[in-house]
């Protein structure tokens, strides 16, 4: 009966489905009783999967009855049913069967694996779960198996296009770099206070990216990147009130939960993947070559009227005329090796599971110069559970190790925007670096710092180990301690030899330094309580936090070691010196609590609160109250709707309103502080201080309706949400006049975004050998700051407007070119004869208009086909059209050539670089930067099981994955992903290919 | 048995609730930072709060003598410097007095010194608001913060003409003030002077000449008077300044004149506080051509400025440098480029030879020909140039103010922009530099306030021609 009890969600599930099929399948036909219909038989059985494991906890009842049971842990029940009955079986992720009884009493039924009851998955919201279909909060949700064979470092990258409202941006082109990822859109004024929640496993992670001092600068560090993808579970996104307001002050932007692999009982099974490929980056500029460039360069000088000298045009006069060289194929057109290993097994009795896991993956560069991402990672999870069911233990352990190698220092794909076509080699040809040609000119070899070399190294641990003692029926106690250990250690070594040896009088062989340590403990102790109340469901939850999380960051440099081969060894350098070391400490404390009310499967409410205590704010404001409530109706339960709709197998009403917080601030900003000037001695005020700022509080509403039709062959999911972000914290910008430029403090404003959701999944084909699945993911955000009190008047008065977006370009407007100067011409509004800020009044939503992505999973027999493209909707700028300046531009300006073409004057005199750098500024370098991706594409084949038994491998399969195959754009920059000037890239083109076996 | 259950519960539902407690939010204060209270809780902390402003001076760009120093960026608005580097307009833009008002350099100069202004206001509050420190204490920094600022907003007045006077950290109220007019800073800045003045002695701490004391404020005090023309004022105080013949001496070794505490040095900043391993000075650094790749070194000298220099002038021997290959010139003033052995020069911000060329010219506006013939022979001399006591005794008083002039500038040249303040303080920045560039324009006198500041201060007007 316990575990009838404990059940109960599923059972009102299982039954909730049972009846859809029962109603929707067949319209229930009219059979006279046979004669036997009375007599009853016991009946007993076993429940399997596929793989043959047992399945407990499944529903057996009886069709058109109340009558039923449940399978005890080893599969196995026991029921009486009249002979003539029909069973029906169900278990939540399996499809439901039928089975006839006809006098038999021993049934043994294998249940299909259900990718089609997404109602039925069990969702994970953080401190309980839920169901797809009981939901009341959006919350969406992707697989781990949808994302673990894609070639990438960290796991969000994978996500990409998969879910509504969340929107992944790339910084770098580096491995390891950290996207930016926005759920819901901005919320902050704060580019720092936009980051979701990370949690793995129940433990937070610190969001904010890495630093670093190497190539990684830009971006920094994604902390995530020393997970193992192929040990994630699933990867939940919490969106709307409902599902964040238990976070607090840290759910405004969302909350991102990622849940590993838990062991299985059974045999111990061993899982061993090994693939390999490629990645290239798959396009280019369309550059001028040398001939036109050098023409154009000419007729610069001819217009300008200056006589071109050795030195102001040496690459007319100095330069080779007659060399080329393709500098985007320089840098970056190489190709670079991914290699991924993957081993884990699992197993584990009744009382006790475990999962082991190891991984290793490995990726090269497509830039010149040794660059190498490894990663290493090692995971455990052990669950057990007393004899007597009231104990449960669980411990999971990850544990990763990432090295970057990076040549230092060196931007390499804007490097190859800078260079005329005609410039001179990078290297001799003893291979060593050519300073003598660049030299001449007064040109620093575009690779100085060559060999510079920097190290990257990251240790994370993350573990947390959950205790639940049920203390009374329907009462338990649970506890979580997790224990998070960041390292990173950052080595950058800068040897004489990467310098212009012309140059090297005061340059010595040096190295930089950096350290940081993260370190957080999490205990959240709970009380979950249970009960079946007025005919309904109750579901409580109360708990508290205490989290405390360390930070300690040191940078130091360290010069004169006598040799190359020493440098980094800190004992071998001349002088040592410290360029920053910082330690903070941040805690936490808050009590939540939950409740549940689920009547009938048909009507649910769900109530959230938490107060929250951050060290984060002054003494006067560090509590504060969130909460919110959810509801959510099931209408295609109702009778009259059942009856008269009868293709509308599922229909939810949902809606939740609430509020949550943002904290995400520097540590100490309220101090009134001095810090240590780098001089001797001294004291210095570092920053403005202010003791008063408090949370921002973000207040979230959402109304969707979720809609099944044909059995849930099309399901359809529409959800409106409006958040509003308010009484902003901001590092509000200040002149310098006050002193510094910006203090921590409370805006008057308010953010708001909106948006719509639209989630649409068909099962095309759905037979035993071809089945072929579609999903569909669009959302129409928008963005608004709808109130700023004296914003005019304000810092930010020329940064935002009331009623635009956040992302806005505040542009002068264009208005050809001038006829006098032949030069590009803006506006001047205000007719004041300068251009400032006050001209500038077009604004340009730089924000994407829409955005989504569509997904197949098209299964034939052996063979499995899953493709995802993402699309974008969005406009961009281009630029490198400054002709005849000294440098390189798109072949576009060849046209300029001619006296008539929309490019201005052809020149390098101060009024045209003048006019070019406003035209910059203005509505002339937009154009449509939407695009259309095929981001990843896999094809498997599972090799035959008649073949494989004979080697005694249980499963086995060969596979293939695409990323970034083609992508369809009109935009003509290097990477429709990174719109903003064009000469960026963010995403490679990999092909990789590779094999499976279970054993 | 259930009502156990139930008190268990409760018990348990307590003890999460007391936990949750504020204790748990105290955080003590990370090592790297001091509270303000602390800071001006003792004397020692408050002496080496003033010391952070002394260590700042060095590091700020509008006083480090670096790339976007007074030194350097007002030496190219005149004819003394020249920009080298083809592809960097940021310095070609203060050559050809074409400055765009996003230009960082200018940027840089205006933030580092209001960020220098509010380092000394925090200072000045905290000094006022502590009962711990000891009077002398608080004088003698009062005294020193004092010079500071008057010295910072000499330079904003005199580079941007009218500017915001902020005398306080109430930043909210600071970030949307307006311009103040130039009676209003000037009167603010002998106010501050005549405050250090009173306050300080004539003693320089340790003996080291970047420390300010009564000399320093009051040698300063004369040149603001110059510049208002009271010169009676300026006769009086640089009068002053050269009395004191065991503290100050004109050095006849010019190659010493620059070196660390020099006997002719009235104040000066020291690299060291830049921190960090080398010790030469920024305008070492800066102006010094590369020994191998010249072009490194963002400016030059003029030609024309060095035609100026009469050949047997010392000054053109010992600090003007030569590029041989280049055929190019540099001020040689400070010897070293780069260096980390122990420091040897400091930058000149106030020496002795300028209290001469103020004597001379108050004495020669107050008709006094003979005393301003004295002071102007007492530099000539040291230049190893004929005295005019001696040649030209007969000089009209015209022929005199344009030797005086002359001589500010081959004496001055590329030390705190003296030229070009020179030029405007005469209005003959026009007649001496419209030839020098196409872009001349009457109003280029004054740069653009930075176009950042306005963005984020619309109160704040643009100076006329930007």
């Amino acid at each position: 009966m316990k575990n009838n009890y404990q059940s109960h969600t599923y059972i009102v599930a299982a039954i909730v489905i049972g009846l859809f099929l029962l109603f929707s399948i067949k319209p229930v036909t009219a059979t006279p009783f046979p004669n036997s219909y009375f007599q009853e038989v016991e009946i007993s059985g076993t429940i399997i999967d596929k793989e043959g494991l047992p399945v407990p906890g499944a529903t057996v009842s009886i069709k058109d009855s109340k009558t039923g049971t449940l399978t005890d842990i080893e599969g196995n029940y026991e029921l009486t049913a009249p002979a003539s009955a029909t069973l029906i079986i169900s278990y939540l992720g399996f499809k439901s069967r039928e089975v006839a009884v006809d006098g038999q009493e021993e049934i043994d039924i294998q249940l299909e694996e259900d990718v089609q009851a997404l109602g039925a998955v069990e969702i994970n919201t953080g401190y309980y779960s839920t169901t797809d279909r009981e939901r009341t909060g959006n919350i969406s949700r992707v697989s781990g198996k949808d994302i673990e064979m894609q070639p990438v470092v960290s796991p969000l990258q994978a996500l990409q296009g998969r879910m509504a409202g969340v929107e992944i941006t790339p910084n770098g082109n580096l491995p390891g770099n950290a996207s930016t990822i926005r759920i819901r859109g901005t919320n902050s004024l704060r580019e720092e206070g936009n980051f979701p929640l990370y949690i793995i496993d129940g433990v937070p992670i610190n969001s904010t990216p890495l630093e670093s001092n190497s190539n990684l600068t830009f971006g920094g560090i994604d902390p995530l990147n020393t997970l193992n993808l192929s040990n994630i579970e699933s990867i939940e996104v919490l969106k709307d009130a409902d599902a964040t307001s238990i976070y607090g002050s840290r759910g405004a932007n969302g909350v991102i939960l990622i849940t590993t692999k838990k062991g299985r009982k059974g045999k111990t099974e061993l899982q061993a993947r090994v693939y390999s490929g490629a990645s290239s980056v798959p396009n280019r500029v369309d550059l001028l070559n040398t001939e036109v460039y050098l023409q154009i360069r000419r007729r610069a000088f001819e217009n300008d009227q200056v006589e071109p000298t050795e030195a102001n045009a040496f690459d007319l006069l100095v330069w080779d005329e007659d060399r080329y060289t393709d500098w985007q194929d320089k840098f970056f057109g190489g190709t670079s090796q991914v290699t991924d290993v993957n081993l884990n097994a699992s197993g584990g009795n009744e009382n006790t599971t475990f999962r082991l896991s190891g991984s290793y993956h490995s990726q090269g560069t497509v830039f010149i110069g040794d660059y190498d991402y490894s990663k290493v990672t090692a995971g455990a999870q052990i669950s057990h559970t007393s004899d007597n069911n009231r104990l449960n233990l669980d411990l999971s352990i990850n544990y990763g190790v990432d090295t970057n190698n990076l040549v230092g220092y060196l931007n390499l794909s804007a490097e190859a925007f800078l260079l005329p076509p005609n410039a001179p080699s990078l290297f001799n040809e003893d291979n060593t670096l050519n300073w003598q040609d660049w030299g001449e000119v007064g040109w620093d070899n575009p690779l100085e710092g060559y060999y510079n070399h920097s190290t990257t190294k990251s240790n994370n641990l993350v573990s947390n180990l959950v205790v639940s003692y049920q203390l009374a029926k329907g009462l338990s106690f649970k506890s979580n301690f997790g224990y998070t250990n960041l390292i990173n250690d950052e080595l950058v070594k800068r040897p004489l030899r990467s310098y212009n040896p012309a140059n090297t009088g005061n340059i010595e062989n040096r190295s930089g330094h950096v350290q940081s340590d993260r370190n957080s403990y999490i205990i959240e102790p709970q009380l979950v309580y249970n009960a079946a109340i007025g005919g309904g469901k109750l579901d409580a939850l109360i708990g508290s936090t205490f989290q405390q999380s360390l930070v300690h960051q040191q940078s130091l440099f360290a010069e004169g070691y006598v040799t190359e081969s020493l440098i980094g060894n800190l004992n071998a350098a001349e002088n040592i010196g410290s360029s920053s070391s910082s330690n903070t400490k941040y805690r936490y404390s808050a009590i939540f609590a939950r409740l549940g009310y689920n009547w009938k499967g048909k009507y649910l409410i769900n109530l959230t609160g938490r107060r929250d205590g951050s060290s984060r704010f002054g003494p006067n404001n560090r509590f504060a109250n969130f909460g919110a409530g959810g509801a959510a109706w099931i209408f295609s339960e109702e009778p009259f709707i059942k009856n008269a709709l009868e293709f509308l197998s599922f229909g939810k009403l949902r809606g939740s309103y609430g509020t949550t917080g943002n904290d995400q601030i520097g540590d100490y900003g309220y101090l009134d502080a001095y810090e240590a000037t780098r001089g001797p001695g001294g004291l210095y005020p570092t920053q403005l201080s202010n003791p008063d700022y408090s949370w921002e509080v973000n207040k979230k509403i959402e109304a969707a309706i979720e809609l099944g039709f044909i059995e849930d062959k099309i399901n359809l999911g529409l959800s409106w949400y409006r958040n509003r972000s308010s009484n902003q914290l901001v590092g509000y910008p200040l002149p310098a006049i006050a002193g510094f430029t910006s203090v921590q403090a409370n805006l008057p404003a308010t953010v708001e975004n909106t948006g719509l959701e639209v989630e649409l999944s068909t099962f095309n084909i759905d037979s035993q050998n071809f089945r072929w699945q579609t999903s569909l993911n669009t959302s129409f955000p928008r963005n608004e700051l709808i109130n700023y009190p004296n914003l005019n008047q304000s810092s930010y008065a020329n940064t935002y407007r009331v009623g635009e977006p956040l992302n806005i370009g505040l542009l002068y407007q264009y208005e050809g070119i001038d006829t006098e100067t032949g030069f590009y011409k803006i506006a001047d509004m205000n007719n004041d004869e300068t251009f400032d800020y006050q001209d500038r009044n077009l604004v340009w939503d730089r924000g994407r208009e829409f955005f989504g992505g569509i997904s197949n999973n098209i299964m034939y027999r052996n063979f499995s086909l899953q493709f995802l493209f993402d699309f974008v909707k969005q406009e961009g700028t281009l630029t490198l059209f400054d002709a005849g300046e000294l440098g390189i531009q798109r072949r576009e300006i060849l046209n300029a050539l001619d006296e008539n073409s929309s490019f201005q004057t052809i020149s390098q005199s101060t009024p045209a670089g003048t006019a070019y750098s406003q035209v910059l500024n203005s509505n002339l370098p937009i154009v449509d930067a939407s695009f259309m991706r095929l981001r990843t594409l896999s094809l498997n084949y599972n090799l035959p099981g008649r073949i494989l038994e004979k080697i005694g491998i249980r499963e086995g399969k060969l596979f293939v994955n695409g990323q970034n195959l083609f992508t369809l754009t009109n935009y003509e920059g290097l990477d429709p992903e990174s719109p903003y000037g064009g000469t960026e890239f963010r995403q490679l083109r990999s092909i990789t290919g590779g094999v499976q076996f279970n054993l | 048995m259930k009502t156990n259950n139930y008190k268990f519960q409760v018990m348990l539902l307590c003890t999460f609730l007391l936990f949750s407690c504020e204790d748990y939010l105290e955080v003590e204060s990370p090592d790297n930072k001091i509270i303000t209270e602390t800071v001006f809780n003792s004397d020692e902390t408050a002496v080496s709060a003033m010391k952070g402003i002394y260590n700042q001076l060095s590091r700020a760009s509008f006083s480090g003598g670096g790339t976007s120093s007074v030194t350097l960026l007002s030496s190219l608005s005149t004819d003394e410097l020249q920009a080298t580097l083809v592809n960097d307009q940021t310095y070609k833009q203060f050559e050809e007095n074409e400055i765009l008002p996003a230009n960082p350099r200018n940027n840089n100069l205006w933030v580092s010194a209001y960020n220098m202004i509010y380092m000394v206001n925090a200072l000045l509050d905290g000094l006022q608001n502590s009962e711990e420190i000891t009077e002398e204490i608080r004088d003698q920094l009062t005294g020193e913060a004092k010079f500071v600022r008057a010295f910072t907003y000499f330079y904003l007045v005199n580079l941007y003409g009218e500017v915001p006077l902020v005398l306080s950290t109430e930043y909210s109220e600071n970030a949307l003030t307006e311009r103040d007019t130039k009676e209003l800073i000037n009167g603010q800045i002998i106010a501050d002077l005549q405050a250090s003045i009173n306050l300080l002695t004539n003693e320089y701490s340790e003996g080291e000449r970047f420390y300010v004391n009564r000399l320093v404020a009051t040698a300063f005090l004369a040149r603001v008077h110059l510049y208002k023309e009271n010169w009676d004022q300026a006769e009086l105080l640089s009068s002053e300044i050269i009395e004191q013949t065991e503290t100050f001496e004109l050095l006849e070794d010019l190659d010493s004149v620059f070196l660390a505490n020099s006997k002719e040095a009235i104040w000066q900043i020291s690299p060291e506080g830049d921190g960090g391993s080398f010790t030469h000075t920024n305008e070492g650094a800066t102006f010094i051509f590369h020994p191998i790749i010249a072009s490194l070194t963002p400016v030059k000298l003029s030609g024309d400025f060095v035609l100026l220099m009469e050949g047997e002038d010392e000054r053109l021997i010992n600090w003007v440098g030569y590029h041989q290959s280049r055929d190019d010139y540099s001020p040689y003033k400070y010897k070293i480029r780069s260096s980390s052995d122990p420091v040897s020069e400091y930058s000149m911000v106030l020496r002795l030879a300028e209290q001469y060329l103020i004597r001379s010219e108050a004495r020669l506006m107050e008709d006094d020909i003979a005393g301003a013939i004295a002071d102007l022979d007492i530099i000539r001399k040291r230049a190893g140039l004929e005295l005019i006591a001696e040649t030209n005794l007969e000089i009209s008083k015209e022929a005199l103010i344009d030797s005086i002039f002359k001589e500010r500038k081959k004496e001055l040249f590329t030390e705190w922009g003296h030229r070009w303040l020179d030029l405007k303080r005469t209005e003959k920045a026009t007649e001496k530099l419209a030839s020098k560039t196409s872009y001349w324009e009457e109003t280029d006198v004054l740069y653009p306030i930075p176009e950042e500041e306005r963005i984020k201060n619309p109160n704040l007007t643009q100076n006329a021609g930007y």
